[in-house]
Parts: structure tokens; C-alpha cells; sequence
């Protein structure tokens, strides 16, 4: 027994750092699980409320690009408003319910922390789960693709930054909806990587990308971004584009939170095949 | 000298969660100025104490900046380092009580290695922490070795501007 503790007390410093390492890990890859975020509300109410405190401040920094954008997208909502067709003909202008279901519903919120220059790149938005926020909703910008909200507390949420490893979208090229896959590999977080474009088909820069819509997380018709500049590869399967995304992720104000009211109806159509399978 | 380590611990964690980790040159180098706490922790500082206020400020650095664990762990892997650099590089290991490493009494080569190697092990093992991946190696031994550059320069100006106060 004595020996023991003397064991202990001459390599404490061993033991002390392994423990250490240990609970630092444990933290970071339990934590990097977000499925399971809810654990980590606790840490996630401090920084939120820390980082609302210190953007109250900063926000004002900003404010001439908030209003821009802000001005931007009032003027594409006007045009889309009743008022801004020209009504040939009065008696077909009408709205049907029945015709025209609401599918989706957008909940704005304020950014309140965000990074562009880490691998991996999240953001923290002032509306939780009292707003009507879940996890795996999509969060776009005017009409233009932010991520995907992986962990709720009561007041904030966690969003996955398309800039981020594990970020995988579904998208299509708007021209002849061939899908796609747009990725983000690291470094200049203005460029991002378009996926498995079969070897046929002819790729332009300027090609505009959008969301397939084929997840229940993002609408149709997202903006995603624009070709750069691809490179085809002789010996590959699939030949691979560089995108530049639309979204400026280094200077987001306000977003909107995707609310799919019709995705259990979805969900549960695709759990009712998965369950006559066999 | 507690105290002083205690305002050093404050100063350091603001700095780095609200200036620093909004600094990013060219797209990814960001400087993580607050293991300047680490480095002068006095030379008659208990190895255990050592350890846990690396983990301490680590993990702190990580509330406020929402990667629990992550600089927890690169800290604690410098702060383990330490003593035994400190050993290596020293040509007589006898330490004024209390005082703390500094260009002022080890000289500046002495200072510019014992920070290198440090700053190289916590950069080293947060970004590969962080990434967790070996498919981009070399991108990110290029962001280890821009940033802990970064890193370095802060060091040695936070360096000199306290030593002029003297």
C-alpha cells in the first residue's frame, strides 16, 4: 500500500496530465457529437449570453451593411408582392388555399457569433427552442444558403456554417437540375467544392448552383453560389468544380431559420416505405 | 505574485475571446495570445499547479468560445511540456524564486526557443485536434506554422512593452 502511494506521488505529474487530457477530450469529442447537443446547453447559455452582450456592442459597427442587405431584400420582397404585377386581367387574380399551401415558414434571427476561420465554422443565433427552432433546420439569408441548426437551447441555437467538414449539401445546377454535392475544404472561405459532376456533362463558369430541395432542410432554389473554375480529372469518375458561394459568411447580421411545416408529413411518408421494405 | 497570475489569467482570456478570436489574416491564422499565461507562470511554480491552471484557462478560453475541450487539451499537452523544455534548454537549473521566464533575465535566444517550441506543441495539437483528420495534413501543419508565427510576434511584443514599463 505504501509503495503504491509512493508510486503515485512520484509520477503524479504523469497521472495529473493524463487525467487532465482525458476530460478534455471526452468534452470535445462529446461535444463535436451534436446530435446529443442538448448535454451541452449549460456551456452554450453562457456563451450566448456573452456573445449577445459583446454583439450589442459590435453590432453597431456594422449597421451600414445590415441596412444594405437589409434594403436588398426588401426590395425583392416588394417585387414579388400583389402590387408589383401587372394585372391583365382582374378576375383570375385571386388565392386559392387549397391551391397554395404554406410549406414553409422563416423565423429571422440575429447572428450573435460566428467564424469563418476555423475548419470547422459555426454560428449562434438568438432564437432557440421557445421560437419554434429544432435541430436540422435550414438557415438561409435572404435567399441565400447559411447552414443547418444542430443544437437548440431554450434561447439560442447552434447553426452548422456551410463552411464546416461534416457539411454536406444537396444542390443542383439550375440550368438542367443535375445534382450535386457542394462541400467545404478548408482554407479561403469564399470557395467552396462542387462534387461528383459526371464526366459528360459540360460545366461553364457562371453556372449558377441552387438547392435540389431534395432533403427536407432547404426549400428548392436556395442560392448556393456560382462556378469559379473546374478542373476535369482524366483518371476519376467524376470531374469536381470550384464554387464561389453567394453568401458572404464573414458578414452575417440577421438570418432567416427554414420552418418545413410539411417535414413530419414527409418524414413519416419515407418511415411508412422504409417500414413495408423487405 | 498570485494575484498578479490571477489578472494575468482575466486579461488574457478578454483579450483572446473578444479581440483575438475575431483576428483571421488571410482567411485561417488566428493568434492564440493567452498562452502567454503559460509561459510565465514563475520557474518555482509546482508541476500540479502548473497542469491545472493551464487546464483552467484552457477551458475557460473554450466556454467563451464554444469549443469545449479543445483548448483545454492543447494547453494542458504545453503545460506538460514545460518543465522538461524549460530543462533541455537551460544550461544551469538554478531559477530566482519567483521570478518568472523573460527576455530580461534568460536573454532573448533563450526566450525566442523556449517560446517556439511551446507555442509550436499547443498550435500543433489544437488544430489537429480541431480537424481531426490526417487527409489534410500539410494545409494544416501550413495553418500551425502561419499561426503560431502570429502567435510569437504577440508574444515577444507583450514581451518588450512590459519590460520597458520596468
Amino acid at each position: 500500500m505504501r509503495n503504491l502511494y509512493l508510486f503515485f506521488r512520484k509520477y503524479y505529474f504523469y497521472f495529473l496530465f493524463l487525467l487532465l487530457e482525458v476530460i478534455s477530450l471526452i468534452l470535445l469529442f462529446n461535444y463535436n457529437e451534436f446530435q446529443n447537443a442538448a448535454v451541452y446547453t449549460w456551456s452554450r447559455q453562457v456563451s450566448g449570453s456573452f456573445n449577445s452582450m459583446f454583439r450589442n456592442i459590435t453590432e453597431y459597427f456594422s449597421l451600414r451593411s445590415t441596412n444594405r442587405i437589409l434594403t436588398e431584400e426588401i426590395a425583392q420582397l416588394q417585387a414579388r408582392m400583389p402590387e408589383a404585377f401587372y394585372k391583365a386581367d382582374t378576375n383570375t387574380f385571386f388565392i386559392n388555399d387549397t391551391l397554395y399551401k404554406a410549406e414553409y415558414r422563416y423565423i429571422s434571427a440575429r447572428v450573435i457569433s460566428n467564424t469563418t476561420n476555423k475548419r470547422n465554422n459555426f454560428l449562434m443565433i438568438n432564437k432557440g427552442s421557445l421560437n419554434g427552432v429544432q435541430n436540422s433546420m435550414g438557415v438561409i439569408i435572404g435567399n441565400r444558403l447559411v447552414g443547418q441548426v444542430v443544437g437548440v437551447s431554450r434561447h439560442f441555437s447552434w447553426v452548422m456554417s456551410l463552411l464546416n467538414k461534416d457539411s454536406r449539401v444537396s444542390a443542383k445546377f439550375k440550368k438542367n437540375n443535375q445534382l450535386v454535392n457542394v462541400e467545404w475544404d478548408g482554407g479561403n472561405y469564399r470557395y467552396g467544392t462542387v462534387k461528383e459532376i459526371p464526366k459528360h456533362f459540360a460545366i461553364v463558369p457562371g453556372d449558377t448552383i441552387i438547392t435540389s430541395g431534395n432533403s427536407e432542410i432547404f426549400p428548392e432554389g436556395i442560392m448556393v453560389g456560382t462556378i469559379h473554375d473546374f478542373h476535369i480529372a482524366p483518371d476519376e469518375n467524376f470531374n469536381s468544380a470550384r464554387i464561389l458561394f453567394s453568401t458572404d459568411f464573414n458578414s452575417l447580421g440577421y438570418v432567416e431559420v427554414v420552418l418545413d411545416m410539411m417535414r413530419t408529413e414527409k418524414e413519416e411518408v419515407k418511415t411508412s416505405f422504409e417500414g413495408t421494405e423487405e | 505574485m498570485t494575484g498578479k497570475n490571477i489578472i494575468r489569467f482575466v486579461v488574457l482570456v478578454l483579450l483572446q475571446v473578444l479581440v483575438l478570436n475575431h483576428v483571421s489574416l488571410g482567411g485561417y491564422i488566428n493568434p492564440y495570445l493567452y498562452v502567454l499565461f503559460i509561459l510565465w507562470l514563475p520557474f518555482n511554480t509546482t508541476r500540479a499547479v502548473l497542469l491545472i491552471s493551464a487546464f483552467l484557462i484552457g477551458f475557460t478560453v473554450d466556454i467563451f468560445s464554444n469549443t469545449l475541450g479543445l483548448n483545454a487539451a492543447a494547453s494542458v499537452a504545453m503545460a506538460f511540456a514545460r518543465p522538461l523544455v524549460i530543462s533541455m534548454i537551460s544550461t544551469s537549473s538554478e531559477f530566482e524564486p519567483g521570478s518568472r521566464p523573460s527576455i530580461h533575465s534568460q536573454g532573448v535566444r533563450w526566450f525566442l526557443l523556449y517560446t517556439i517550441i511551446l507555442v509550436l506543441i499547443h498550435h500543433f495539437v489544437l488544430f489537429f485536434l480541431e480537424i481531426f483528420r490526417l487527409s489534410e495534413f500539410l494545409s494544416t501543419l501550413m495553418r500551425v506554422g502561419l499561426s503560431s508565427a502570429l502567435t510569437i510576434v504577440l508574444v515577444f511584443l507583450a514581451e518588450y512593452l512590459t519590460v520597458r514599463k520596468k
